[in-house]
C-alpha cells in the first residue's frame, strides 16, 4: 500500500460521553419508484445506435443539451430543434478517486472527468481510456468518443473517451 | 411592509462525533436552554411561535417534531417545520425572521431551532437518496450501478465538491498549502470555541498535507466531520429587543436562491453550469441580501463574516463570490493573516463548517456565531467592534444559497 492511501487521523481534543441505551431500527429509504418522461429521449438514443450523437437545443436562448432535455430552466420551454454534435469535446473538470480493487484490495487511482462536447452547453460525466495516467489530466483536455463494439441504443455506447494526439508538424518545431 | 426583526440570544449545544448521553430531543433541550440562559428577563411563556428543522433521512427518524415538543417548550404554540437539505439551518432562520417581520397579532417573539444527530443513522444512505431519482434514470438508460457509483465518486457532497476544488485551484492558481492553511486557521479558532467539535489547538500545515486524499484534490484532514448538535436563535420585534438585551442585533437583509445544479442535470440530462465554481446563486443570493441592507461597498462595511464552507476550497470561494474579496484573490489575504481574530476581516471564528459540522444547524449557527459577535458575547470574541456581519449557508447540488446580513443598526434602505 502506498503513502497516498495510508489512512492517518488528526488527534483532536475529544470528551468522552456516558452511554445511554440503543435500541436498533430500520427505515427503507432506497426503495421508491421515480416516474420521468422518455419521449424526449427516444431519438437521441436511436441516433446512439447508428454512432451519431445529436442534443436538442432551445429555440429561445440557444443553449445544445447534451443528453438532450425536457424543459429549458433559463426560458422555461421545451427545447425542441436537433443539433448534430461532433464525436470530439473536452475535460471542463475533473477529479481523482481512490477504489478499493475487490478482489486484490489494491488501491486504484482513476481520473473521472466531465467532458463538454463540442457546440454544446452542458457537462456530461464520463471515464478516460485507462492508459491514460492520472497525473496527466488536466482541464481543457482535449479528448474524443471511443464507441463500444456493439451498440445497443443506450448510453453505454460511449465507451470511455480517448485523448487526441497533437501531431501537427509545428509541435515537432519547437521540440527541436 | 414587514416590521424590523431583531435577535437577542443565541444558544448551541455541546458538538460531538457521537453524543451517546443524550438523543435527539435532549439534544435540542441543551440547545434551548443554552439560549434562554442568556436573556434572563425572558421565559419559556414568552415565546409565541417556533420554527424547526433538520434532515429527517440521515438520522433516520421521520417527524421529530411531533415528538420533541415538550422539550421545545411548545406545547399548545405555533410550530412549523422546514428542511432544505445543507440549507436547513439557514431556512429555519430565514422562516423565523419572517414569521416576525409578517406582523400578525399576537407573534412577536419566535424561537428558530436547528438540528442534527447523525451518529444516530447512516448519513451516506440519506445523502445518496438525494441523487436516487438522477441515479435510477442513468441506470434505465444503460449505464450500470457499479459504473455510476465510479463516476460520482461513492457520491454525496465530497463528489462535487473535489470537481469545485480542481476547477478553483485550477482558474486562482493555488497549491494544496493554500487549502491546508485555511483549515490550519479554522480549526485552531475551533478549539478555542466551547461547543465546537475538532479542537486541534496545535494543528500544523505540514501535518494536513500528511493525510491521504480521498478524492483528489481533497484530503483525510481538510473535510468536515460529522457532528452531533443543535442550534437555537431567538427573534423577536425592534421595540421588544430594546427591553429584553444590551445590544439587540438587526436582521437587515435575507435571500435563499437556487441555482442549477452541477455535475447532472435532471432526469439523467447534461448540466448547464460547466464550472462548478462559478456560483452564479451565491451571487445573486448576496446581491439581494445587500440591497435589502443597504450595502453597497461589502468589502468596506462587513466587518465581520460566518461562511458555510465544509471544504476549505469552499472557504476561498464564498468569500470571493459574497463579494468580500476580488477574484482569486482570498488565498493572498488567508497568507497575510488578514482573515485571522486580528485581522481586517475575520472570517468563520468560530472554527465554521469545517470543523463542526451537523449537517442541519451548521447554516443556523453562521448567522447565531455573527450575531454573538456583534453582542460581544461569543467564545472566541474578535478583539475589534463589529457592526456588520453576515451569515451564509450552502447545501444540495442545487446549489441554494441562503443569506442572512445583520447589523447593531436598523434598516435603513426601505423602512
Amino acid at each position: 500500500m502506498s503513502k497516498r492511501t495510508l489512512r492517518k487521523s488528526l488527534d483532536y481534543v475529544k470528551k468522552d460521553y456516558v452511554e445511554t441505551r440503543k435500541m436498533p431500527g430500520n427505515w427503507y429509504l432506497s426503495s421508491y419508484q421515480y416516474k420521468f418522461n422518455i419521449t424526449h429521449h427516444q431519438s437521441f438514443l436511436k441516433k446512439l445506435k447508428d454512432k451519431k450523437l445529436v442534443g436538442n437545443k432551445c429555440s429561445a436562448c440557444n443553449r445544445v443539451f447534451f443528453p438532450p432535455r425536457f424543459v429549458c430552466g433559463k426560458c422555461l420551454v421545451k427545447p425542441d430543434q436537433w443539433v448534430d454534435l461532433r464525436d470530439t469535446g473536452q475535460v471542463s473538470t475533473y477529479t481523482i478517486v481512490y477504489l478499493k480493487d475487490p478482489e486484490t484490495g489494491e488501491v486504484l487511482e482513476k481520473p473521472v472527468v466531465m467532458v463538454q462536447q463540442d457546440n454544446c452547453d452542458t457537462n456530461y460525466m464520463a471515464e478516460l481510456q485507462s492508459y491514460i495516467d492520472f497525473k496527466d489530466t488536466y482541464i481543457g483536455m482535449p479528448i474524443k468518443v471511443h464507441w463500444a463494439e456493439s451498440t445497443n441504443g443506450n448510453l453505454k455506447d460511449i465507451e470511455y473517451y480517448d485523448l487526441i494526439e497533437d501531431d501537427s508538424k509545428d509541435l515537432d518545431v519547437s521540440k527541436d | 411592509m414587514g416590521r424590523q426583526v431583531a435577535i437577542i440570544s443565541a444558544g448551541f449545544s455541546e458538538h460531538a462525533s457521537k453524543r451517546s448521553d443524550v438523543n435527539m430531543a435532549e439534544l435540542v433541550n441543551e440547545a434551548v436552554n443554552d439560549c434562554l440562559k442568556k436573556v434572563p428577563s425572558l421565559s419559556i411563556k414568552d415565546i409565541d411561535a417556533y420554527v424547526n428543522g433538520n434532515m429527517p433521512a440521515f438520522e433516520g427518524a421521520n417527524l421529530p417534531e411531533l415528538w420533541m415538543t415538550d422539550w421545545l417548550g411548545a406545547r399548545n404554540k405555533p410550530l412549523i417545520r422546514v428542511t432544505t437539505g445543507g440549507t436547513t439551518g439557514g431556512s429555519v432562520g430565514i422562516a423565523g425572521y419572517y414569521s416576525v417581520a409578517a406582523g400578525l397579532p399576537g407573534i412577536d417573539t419566535v424561537l428558530a431551532v436547528a438540528f442534527e444527530q447523525q451518529s444516530q443513522g447512516d448519513t451516506s444512505i440519506g445523502l445518496s437518496s438525494v441523487a436516487l431519482g438522477e441515479i435510477s434514470v442513468l441506470n434505465t438508460l444503460g449505464l450500470p450501478y457499479e459504473y455510476l457509483t465510479r463516476l460520482m465518486s461513492a457520491g454525496g457532497a465530497i463528489g462535487l465538491a473535489s470537481y469545485q476544488a480542481a476547477n478553483y485551484m485550477n482558474k486562482s492558481k493555488i497549491r494544496e498549502e493554500d487549502l491546508a492553511r485555511v483549515v490550519v486557521q479554522n480549526r485552531r479558532n475551533a478549539a478555542k470555541t466551547w461547543w465546537s467539535h475538532l479542537k486541534m489547538p496545535n494543528l500544523t500545515i505540514e501535518e494536513v498535507l500528511d493525510t491521504p486524499y480521498i478524492s483528489y484534490p481533497l484530503r483525510y484532514g481538510m473535510v468536515c466531520p460529522a457532528s452531533d448538535g443543535a442550534c437555537a436563535v431567538l427573534f423577536t420585534t425592534e421595540e421588544k429587543a430594546k427591553d429584553l438585551c444590551d445590544t439587540p442585533v438587526y436582521v437587515n437583509g435575507v435571500a435563499s436562491v437556487a441555482h442549477e445544479s452541477v455535475i447532472i442535470g435532471y432526469d439523467a440530462s447534461g448540466s448547464a453550469q460547466l464550472d462548478p465554481s462559478e456560483q452564479l446563486g451565491a451571487m445573486k443570493s448576496s446581491e439581494i441580501a445587500y440591497n435589502q441592507a443597504g450595502i453597497s461597498f461589502p468589502r468596506k462595511e462587513i466587518d465581520y463574516a460566518e461562511v458555510y464552507s465544509p471544504f476549505p476550497n469552499q472557504e476561498l470561494m464564498w468569500v470571493e463570490k459574497l463579494g468580500l474579496f476580488e477574484e482569486n484573490t482570498a488565498p493572498e489575504m488567508y497568507e497575510n493573516e488578514v482573515t485571522s481574530l486580528n485581522g481586517e476581516l475575520p472570517i468563520c471564528c468560530s472554527g465554521g463548517v469545517n470543523a463542526t459540522n451537523a449537517i442541519g444547524a451548521s447554516a443556523l449557527e453562521r448567522p447565531a456565531v455573527a450575531a454573538l459577535q456583534i453582542m460581544g458575547k461569543a467564545s472566541n470574541q474578535v478583539p475589534k467592534t463589529v457592526h456588520t456581519a453576515i451569515g451564509h449557508g450552502w447545501g444540495g447540488m442545487l446549489n441554494l444559497c441562503t443569506m442572512m446580513v445583520l447589523s447593531d443598526q436598523q434598516q435603513r434602505k426601505w423602512r
